[in-house]
């Protein structure tokens, strides 16, 4: 054989052709009688069904937490959780933890130094002594 | 649309064979494929009366599955079954399921898009082995769709590419580690175990148990001698270059399978199921989408052995004059760690360039430059053939470029 072939897999990228969004499930859970979750009972009742509708790809599920603070849940496609407790917040601060939640990509916090990230080669490539003007010293 | 006579109902129901499923008497319920999954209930052994029930003719050989031990005898006064009884998930179930209009939603699919048929492509064979019910002919087609796009794609764009390179890279973009990936990337989450009560959001088939042999369908099996040929592969077997031709989707029915392999098989019939209730030009969006705008690089799938003979062979094939090594520049020829940068040449022009620590190695990474540079190569203007589908006179149709093939040493 004059060669043959590496197998691999083709990388994904989200966003470049489709893009799938990476909050797959948000699990809302209240308290009737505490006075922590009166916002979050505010938001079920008023803009829980709006959010819902306007997210489509996100299963929702609403459930009681009696005696305990409200509670976001987020369940992403990487299979990582990520909560959000909502104890005392106004109608519209759960809506932004909701809406942060379901833009958030699942992995975990992490520092980039870098300005970009990028798998595709440099268009300016990699300077290389042996090329160019030659300098004489 | 066909009515049953009551008088062939009651001559059928003394017939001996145990039903596989459930029968009504009264079945008279309109049998046709686009409504199948209406009338799980009413499809019968007992009563062949269209296409359904031949598929079904197939798998009678096959042992019905424990559930269906339990069926109450055959009495007029039946009541429909418990939902743990059946093998898979009712297909009026799927109307209910969140996680199937989310996943609809999530992969952008539009709302005549059934969630019934997406429910569908969720059985694997292993769950359950009526062909009506589980995913078996639609990834069928879907793979045969995927690889007829994948295939048009490549050979297109890179007319030149060896054969090899050919199978790597719809292994790549296709393969069963692929697709089992996009699936993962889809959210598919899997059912612990296939049932009639499961939600049919979720992916069914039935578990190989840990520290198991794989089933026997899916085992590599030893190539004979003749198996081993390019022809062999591109012409008997499946596009990614195996030796053996895989197991047909029928094959696994009832077999406890691995997770890879129920995922790729919900992506094939995916893929299966929109070409045959959306149509081509949207398959071929979300082929675009979903599988091209993977990220390949091509060239770095190739690996030479003797890139230095190939190169004299191309270039005598070719008419080039034979290609000639020149070292174009060099650093510390005596230290350490000395780099040296080769040029090959063929007459005046450069085919390829490359550095290396030393003669020998610039000089076979310049070789395997040029000849990637000649296999990449990419035609500017392409078009596939199947965007001339569904056109009597195709206007806008230019012959693709086809290359006499990789060179032969």
């Amino acid at each position: 054989m004059p060669l043959s072939a590496i197998r691999t897999v083709a990388k994904p990228q989200n966003g470049v052709g489709a893009f799938i969004l990476q909050c797959k499930k948000l699990e809302f859970h209240y308290c009737d009688w505490a006075g922590s979750s009166r916002g979050m009972n505010a938001f079920i009742k008023t803009n829980l069904s709006a959010f819902a509708k306007r997210n489509p790809s996100i299963e929702i599920s609403v459930s009681p937490r009696p005696r305990k603070h409200p509670v976001i849940r987020a369940h992403y496609i990487n299979g990582n959780q990520r909560s959000i407790c909502v104890r005392n917040m106004s109608n519209d601060i759960v809506k932004e933890k909701a809406e942060l939640l379901r833009d958030a990509s699942g992995e975990k916090n992490q520092k980039y130094s870098k300005p970009v990230t990028s798998i595709n080669e440099s268009v300016r490539g990699i300077w290389s002594p042996f090329h160019g003007a030659k300098i004489q010293i | 649309m066909k009515r049953i006579p009551f008088s062939r109902c009651a001559t059928q129901r003394l017939a001996s064979s145990t039903p596989r499923r459930p029968s009504c008497i009264h079945n008279v319920a309109p049998h046709n494929h686009r409504i199948q999954w209406q009338a799980r209930l009413q499809t019968t052994v007992a009563t062949p009366n269209d296409g359904i029930a031949e598929m079904m003719a197939e798998v009678e050989e096959v042992p019905a599955p424990e559930s269906t031990s339990k069926f109450p005898s055959r009495s007029p006064s039946r009541k429909p079954l418990p939902l743990e009884h059946l093998p898979s998930p009712h297909p009026r179930a799927a109307a209910q399921s969140i996680k199937l209009a989310a996943l609809r939603s999530r992969l952008s699919l539009p709302e005549r898009f059934p969630l019934q048929s997406l429910a569908r492509t969720l059985v694997h064979p292993s769950a359950d082995a009526d062909p009506a019910f589980n995913n078996a002919s639609l990834s069928i087609l879907g793979a045969n769709l995927l690889g007829y796009y994948t295939t048009e794609y490549l050979l297109c764009n890179y007319p030149r590419l060896p054969m090899d390179v050919v199978f790597a890279a719809h292994d790549a973009y296709i393969g069963p580690k692929a697709l089992a990936l996009i699936a993962r990337e889809w959210g598919i989450e899997t059912a612990a175990a296939p049932g009639g009560e499961v939600d049919p959001g979720l992916l069914q088939f039935k578990r190989l148990r840990p520290g198991s042999d794989l089933p026997a369908a899916l085992q590599r099996q030893l190539p004979w001698k003749w198996e081993k040929t390019t022809t062999h592969k591109i012409v008997n077997t499946d596009e990614f270059g195996s030796n053996v031709k895989p197991a047909s989707a029928h094959a696994l029915q009832g077999t406890p399978v691995p997770v890879e392999e129920a995922a790729q098989s919900f992506v094939r019939a995916l893929i299966g199921s929109l070409q045959l209730h959306l149509g081509t030009p949207l398959v071929k969006r979300f082929f675009r989408d979903h599988f091209l705008s993977r990220q390949l690089d091509l060239s770095s799938l190739f690996d030479f052995r003797v890139p230095t003979r190939d190169l004299s062979r191309l270039c005598a094939r070719e008419g080039f004059e034979p290609p000639v090594a020149r070292l174009i520049s060099e650093t510390g020829r005596l230290s350490r760690h000395p780099v040296f940068v080769v040029g090959i040449y063929s007459g005046k022009d450069k085919l390829g360039e490359g550095a290396g620590s030393s003669l020998q190695e610039a000089k076979i990474r310049a070789a395997a430059a040029a000849l990637k540079a000649w296999y990449l190569y990419k035609p500017l203007e392409v078009t596939v053939p199947s965007s001339t589908e569904n056109e009597l006179h195709p206007k806008n149709w230019k012959p693709n470029m086809v290359d006499c093939g990789e060179v032969i040493v």
